[in-house]
């Protein structure tokens, strides 16, 4: 990872630094320029208190590269001053109450700016969508709505700030040579986080989300018994799973590594499985931690084997998780569901093959499309994706 | 949360972000507006990002006689404000301007939008509604460039048709023929979120196309077998959503039954379109 040369403006002054590729916008009108009047929030685009201008264009500094801003003209909180329509609205502001801890306001009057020079005409329920994408958590809205509302109907000033194109600036470096040189230091960085070593119990995953499926075999009871009952050979059948150690007291460790898209997590941790061999049935609890976003997942499983009246063997599963940590503000159930029954399409082909006496199938385990874990142990949990 | 470690080179041409993805340790980015997120919770973690947002090549808009080809790097909001043609009257233009909030639409690209996949994205329904086309430049030099149809591009939650060294170029959007109709409803808490339920209907009589598209489904949209009977009203919303999503738990079928209502609803009284 090579440091990077930000050349840009900032509320008219000429700046130029050294820093990480991975420092956001925000971070570095903070840290390095001291703008501290430009806030951070969720850090995820969603609350708006970042919002800055970038090339006159209300944008999200916390999801914006500084690297990425080359050229570009940025205006903070603090680059208003001898502005009218920026004065008329911090005015507006100040008699309407529409301010009161003052978190969101750097967000709101770049928005509040946007939407009187963008949308001359627009009424109070235009505004309020408009400022959707800012939240307030002190003044309910309407005193800000009511400042904006004001400014438009008061003959607002001229807006300094306009739009403006940037074209690509001429490095005359290929993209190429910085790039291959970092991909082990994020890989050794991923290495040394450590997993779970507790498990968690039942009562904690009460009000969990469950999700049940069934698989269908051409195998005999017994093959896929002997398969599923076996944590080395079951681990060997789900994507990117493996067994490192079963403990003295039967704990199983290991890891699960899960890619989807451009997601990818890899759960470290430790489960408990209890086998009963006369209703040919199991049940797994274990927790898995994924280092680097420092998410948690808990699961829960419930199998039992049965034979099919016309042949074949059927694999019900019960399986409950509960995701915590940056990973579970990405979740969506119905993308968990689809992820889940994509990696299970790919472990019920890969039993099917065990059981036959082939090798499980490792091309699809490699394009497993799926973004979860599940720690030590087997099946299921499964995890979820996200959103945003 | 920050990011983990990554690094960071503006692609200079095409040819140079395309060599950049050898090796399959990189990743293109144009607005970051979706991968931002994922990068700060660390859900993704890149070798490195190539940023293409400034590609002039990404960046061409051309008008042909039946369709309209966007560069992958044309924001949201410059279909939002019209600052380039929309093939289809205005029916592109409202679906961007409400596509989360407009600090995003001043960054997030449709190519960005498309190639990112997430199942409950605006223009993946839409684009698959409206028949419009993928171009993907591959990794062979002078090979000319892939078409795909939106609903085979699309092939899951975060997953497309694009290989390892593919690049989306560009999307092409048909013209509609004179009196067809669209409608696009979805269902979101708030204003900006993501959908939970959304439908999409294109009625063309004069290009024979009829298609209803179901989106935010935790993968790629469903196409409706037959959206006339479902039009004329000889099959209901819920019946033809059971059947072509036969997987989703009862409360998602309602939601995406009320969606499809919704859309029905709407393309009764949408105005036919005239070029």
């Amino acid at each position: 990872m090579t440091d990077t040369t930000v050349d840009l403006v900032v509320n008219g002054t000429p700046v130029s630094e050294t820093a990480e590729p991975r420092t956001h916008l925000a971070d570095f009108l903070r840290e390095d320029l001291l703008l501290t009047g430009t806030h951070l929030g969720c850090e995820q685009g969603v609350c708006g208190a970042c919002t800055v201008f970038v090339d006159g264009r209300p944008t999200r500094s916390c999801i914006t590269l500084a690297a990425a801003c080359k050229g570009a003209e940025v205006r903070s909180v603090e680059g208003f001053d001898d502005d009218p329509l920026m004065l008329a609205l911090r005015d507006a502001f100040k008699r309407h109450h529409g301010l009161q801890c003052g978190y969101c306001t750097p967000g709101m009057l770049v928005t509040g700016y946007d939407i009187v020079r963008r949308l001359p005409n627009a009424d109070a329920d235009r505004i309020r969508k408009e400022l959707s994408g800012n939240l307030c958590r002190c003044t309910g809205y309407a005193g800000i709505v009511a400042a904006i509302v004001d400014v438009l109907e008061n003959n607002p000033p001229a807006a300094k700030i306009q739009p403006q194109t940037r074209a690509l600036q001429n490095s005359g470096t290929s993209a190429v040579e910085p790039i291959e040189a970092i991909s082990q230091t994020t890989s050794s960085v991923a290495a040394k986080t450590s997993g779970a070593t507790s498990i968690p119990t039942k009562q904690s995953l009460a009000a969990a989300p469950t999700l049940s499926r069934t698989l269908a075999f051409e195998a005999s009871t017994s093959e896929i018994w002997d398969i599923i009952s076996d944590p080395e050979k079951i681990a060997s059948c789900i994507p990117g799973a493996r067994i490192d150690n079963i403990t003295d007291d039967n704990l199983l460790q290991g890891q699960c590594a899960i890619a989807m898209g451009p997601i990818k997590a890899a759960f470290t941790g430790t489960a408990k499985m209890d086998l009963n061999e006369a209703e040919k049935s199991g049940h797994v609890i274990g927790r898995g931690k994924d280092g680097l976003s420092r998410s948690q997942l808990d699961g829960m499983l419930d199998f039992r084997v049965t034979g099919l009246p016309e042949g074949g063997t059927e694999l019900a599963l019960e399986m409950i998780y509960k995701l915590t940590g940056p990973l579970s503000q990405f979740s969506r159930p119905t993308l968990v569901a689809e992820i889940a029954d994509r990696i299970l399409g790919q472990v019920a082909a890969s039993i099917e093959a065990l059981a036959k006496g082939q090798e499980p199938d490792q091309t699809t385990q490699t394009n497993i499309n799926g973004l979860s874990l599940l720690s030590a142990a087997l099946w299921g949990w499964i995890k979820r994706a996200l959103r945003f | 949360m920050k990011p983990a470690l990554f690094d960071f080179a503006v692609a200079q041409s095409l040819t140079d972000a395309q060599s950049a993805l050898r090796g399959e340790q990189n990743k293109l980015v144009s607005g970051n507006q979706s991968l931002g997120p994922m990068l700060n919770l660390r859900l993704t973690r890149p070798a490195g990002l190539i940023d293409v947002s400034l590609l002039p090549e990404l960046r061409v808009v051309e008008e042909h006689e039946d369709n309209i080809r966007f560069g992958a790097a044309i924001t949201h909001a410059e279909v939002e404000d019209g600052a380039v043609p929309d093939p289809t009257g205005h029916w592109m233009r409202d679906a961007a301007a409400n596509i989360a909030y407009r600090a995003v639409r001043n960054r997030g690209t449709i190519g960005g939008s498309l190639a990112h996949a997430d199942p409950a994205a605006d223009w993946v329904i839409v684009m698959t509604g409206l028949c419009a086309t993928a171009l993907v430049r591959g990794a062979e030099t002078n090979a000319p460039l892939r078409t795909i149809p939106m609903e085979e591009f699309i092939t899951g939650p975060y997953s497309t048709a694009l290989g390892p060294e593919d690049i989306l170029t560009a999307v092409e959007v048909p013209k509609p023929g004179v009196g067809a109709r669209w409608a696009y409803w979805k269902y979101t808490r708030q204003v900006g979120e993501f959908a939970k339920a959304s439908a999409a209907i294109l009625v063309d009589p004069s290009k024979s196309r009829t298609r209803i598209a179901i989106g935010a489904l935790g993968r790629q949209p469903a196409l409706l077998l037959n959206p006339d009977a479902v039009l004329d009203g000889t099959q209901s919303p819920i019946e033809a959503l059971s059947e072509a999503i036969p997987d989703q738990p009862a409360t998602a079928l309602h939601l995406h039954a009320v969606a499809l209502t919704r859309a029905i609803e709407q393309i009764k009284v949408a105005k036919e379109f005239s070029a």
